[in-house]
């Protein structure tokens, strides 16, 4: 077996769980105009959702999953009326701010309620099955199934529906969609409690894959703010293909650089997108 | 408003001096107590080990002071609760050291809190040992103030490959751990030891923590067909590397770190992961005479290593006092350490053998309930058992000690 194509494999999957999140944070971004960097602690809101239904309650994961994703969802609408709203108007600067320091809040409010200590769900760890000299896991390929759905979903719910055009259209020209008769506030809140859900069912994944710990999420965000960037700021297919390429490098750069820098091969392709291509794969203006 | 003679002045300073002066009068005195002090966790991160340990100490002093004191001085313990915090560990060093005046201070645990009472100690010439691991501890000027029960990383190392060299089967072997302070003098004392008993290290790889999988580093790690993996991380990330491992049909054996793979280690993968794990750690040294001593005075509920060097470090500081002539003081102690723990000399189990022995004019050797307590020049121990133990059936099971 060539190693290269387990890391690259490896890295599909990483890039499928950053996807989630990745296509949340772009358009939130492209719609409200400021990066919301709590993106990264609804994984770690949702991964202990799902962690209430299915070890507190004992349901199964799979119901659990939709769990987390209407409880994040919910999570992340509070945290608009709370914090975003009444700032709608200032410079998307002090937003930014704002969201790293929701981001301290929810990250703190877990921990007070669940503690420092690491948590895992109740399903049992099975072995990987080898195909062709991959090894590939179940779990792994449930993953990455179920985010190529939910891609596809928020595409078609976005290019399809009237509501998505809407969201678009704000997305543009905030104040020309006013005009139109867009309901404005109708439409982020739509988004927000949909990129809430996605940023939660992800996290669910990441619980599942490796382990639940209050820094989970947070400790994420430079990969999404990363495949977000690479991709294009607000186009969907641009952030999930972004996503993949953050995942793939990420995994493979192992072969070049110690482990120990992981971490930095997302900084690293930050500052190669901005320098070299500013408005990212899919975009055509930054 | 009154004035003050120059003569008045002079009758009041004298008065003051001598007043000031009470309590130094007092302590020469052959009966005044001796202050030590404690600085244990009681709460927070090690407050499942502190409380365990302040008792081993109270037991010591209360067989000490029995039987006389230390050359007719009773000791007088004032207790401190460090919360496994380096702000309230100087806290409360401050008070024992400018309040209470000890001239010890003993049984600390995490290594920050260590590392942040040391200079106080250093400064004020209070004695300080403790059972912290990080190799920082003894390191750097403390002028022999500093000592520690606990085994420093690379003698940890040193003893993982003992055991690994031990076990004949384990012919390849991969070192990964997490990026600590100690990952690499830990891995560069084990990796040698593995490597001259003709076993080859196949792969030497450092973690980041906080990654949401490892899949990649194990990948390249199991690339290399090891048949034993050392794993040297904490908890968390080792639950994570665990089941990455297992999930990648990794079928070899696994050593860690006992502090790693604990009840919650096992809660975390789930049995089936961690069935077969070995894991190690410090260990008492079980089936010597003070040993013996110290479970029949201080009776618990776990074998975890720290209240039996709790014990040896309260009786080590006493015979060091006991064996110094003239004042108590830090300075004594640090003098006469290595005087009373190493050998040679006629070998002493408790407090009251060495002060036998002492009074007779012989120079003693302690050994203690944690282990034969010889202490190096900048204040490491030089060897100390260690327990192997392998999860079966979602526990822990006690394998082997191995002695040095």
């Amino acid at each position: 077996m060539p190693p290269i194509a387990q890391y690259v494999f490896n890295g599909i999957v990483t890039g499928g769980i950053l996807a989630l999140p990745s296509v949340a944070f772009s358009l939130l971004w492209r719609l409200l105009r400021f990066p919301n960097f709590a993106v990264g602690t609804y994984l770690t809101v949702g991964a202990y959702a799902a962690l209430v239904f299915n070890a507190g309650a004992h349901v199964p994961l799979e119901i659990a999953w939709l769990g987390a994703l209407a409880a994040t969802g919910a999570v992340a609408l509070a945290v608009d009326r709370i914090a975003f709203r009444p700032m709608r108007e200032r410079r998307p600067f002090s937003l930014a701010i704002a969201s790293i320091g929701v981001a301290f809040v929810l990250e703190n409010l877990v921990r007070f309620v669940w503690g420092n200590d690491f948590r895992a769900y109740d399903v049992p760890v099975t072995r990987a099955a080898v195909v062709a000299g991959l090894r590939i896991g179940r779990e792994q390929l449930l993953i990455l199934g179920v985010a190529v759905v939910l891609m596809l979903l928020a595409q078609a719910f976005l290019l399809r529906t009237r509501l998505g055009v809407a969201m678009r259209a704000t997305a543009d020209n905030p104040l020309l969609a006013a005009v139109k008769g867009v309901p404005t506030e109708r439409v982020i809140a739509v988004a927000t409690f949909g990129g809430g859900a996605l940023a939660g069912g992800a996290g669910v994944f990441l619980g599942l894959d490796a382990s639940i710990d209050p820094l989970m999420g947070g400790s994420l965000i430079i990969s999404v703010f990363a495949a977000a960037i690479l991709g294009g700021i607000g186009s969907a297919p641009g952030a999930l293909a972004g996503a993949l390429i953050v995942g793939v490098v990420e995994e493979a750069g192992t072969l070049l650089v110690p482990p120990t820098y992981k971490t930095a091969i997302g900084f690293v392709i930050i500052l190669t997108v901005l320098l070299v291509r500013p408005s990212g794969l899919a975009g055509s203006r930054s | 408003m009154t004035t003050m003679t120059r003569r008045e002045l002079l009758k009041a300073s004298a008065t003051t001096g001598l007043v000031l002066a009470a309590p130094a009068i007092l302590s020469a005195q052959s009966k005044a107590p001796i202050n030590i002090g404690t600085l244990c966790p009681l709460t927070g991160a090690g407050g499942s080990y502190g409380p365990d340990m302040q008792r081993s100490v109270v037991a010591v002093v209360e067989r000490i002071n029995k039987a006389g004191g230390i050359q007719g001085r009773p000791v007088q313990l004032f207790h401190e609760d460090d919360q496994t915090s380096a702000e309230a560990g100087v806290r409360a060093a401050r008070k024992l050291i400018d309040v209470n005046k000890v001239v010890a201070i003993v049984s600390t645990w995490a290594s920050a809190v260590t590392l942040a009472v040391r200079p106080l100690c250093v400064e004020a010439q209070v004695f300080l040992i403790g059972v912290s691991g990080a190799d920082a501890v003894t390191q750097g000027e403390h002028k022999g103030y500093v000592a520690r029960t606990q085994p420093n990383t690379k003698l940890q190392g040193t003893m993982y490959a003992k055991f690994v060299v031990s076990k004949k089967e384990w012919k390849r072997v991969a070192y990964l751990a997490l990026q600590t302070p100690y990952a690499r003098s830990f891995g560069d004392a084990f990796n040698g030891i593995v490597r001259a008993a003709g076993a080859t290290i196949t792969d030497d790889l450092i973690y980041e923590d906080k990654k949401p999988s490892y899949r990649s580093e194990v990948t390249r790690i199991l690339a290399t067909n090891p048949d034993l993996i050392m794993l040297e991380g904490y908890t968390p990330d080792s639950v994570v590397m665990a089941k990455d491992i297992y999930k990648a049909g990794y079928k070899g054996a696994i050593l860690a770190p006992s502090f790693a793979v604990n009840a919650k280690f096992i809660e975390g993968v789930g049995a089936e992961v961690a069935e077969g794990i070995w894991n190690m750690d410090r260990a008492p040294l079980f089936d010597s005479p003070a040993y013996k001593d110290f479970s029949a005075a201080v009776p618990r509920n776990d074998t975890s290593p720290y209240a039996p060097q709790a014990w040896d470090q309260m009786s080590i500081v006493a015979l060091a006092l006991a064996a110094g002539k003239g004042e108590a003081s830090g300075a004594v102690i640090k003098d006469n350490l290595r005087a009373v723990a190493n050998p040679p000399g006629s070998v002493a189990y408790s407090f009251a053998d060495g002060a036998k022995l002492l009074a007779e004019g012989k120079k003693i050797n302690y050994e203690g309930a944690s282990g034969s307590c010889d202490f190096d020049a900048i204040g490491d121990i030089l060897s100390a058992p260690f327990a192997v133990q392998q999860v079966r059936k979602g526990k822990s099971e006690l394998v082997t000690v191995i002695n040095p």
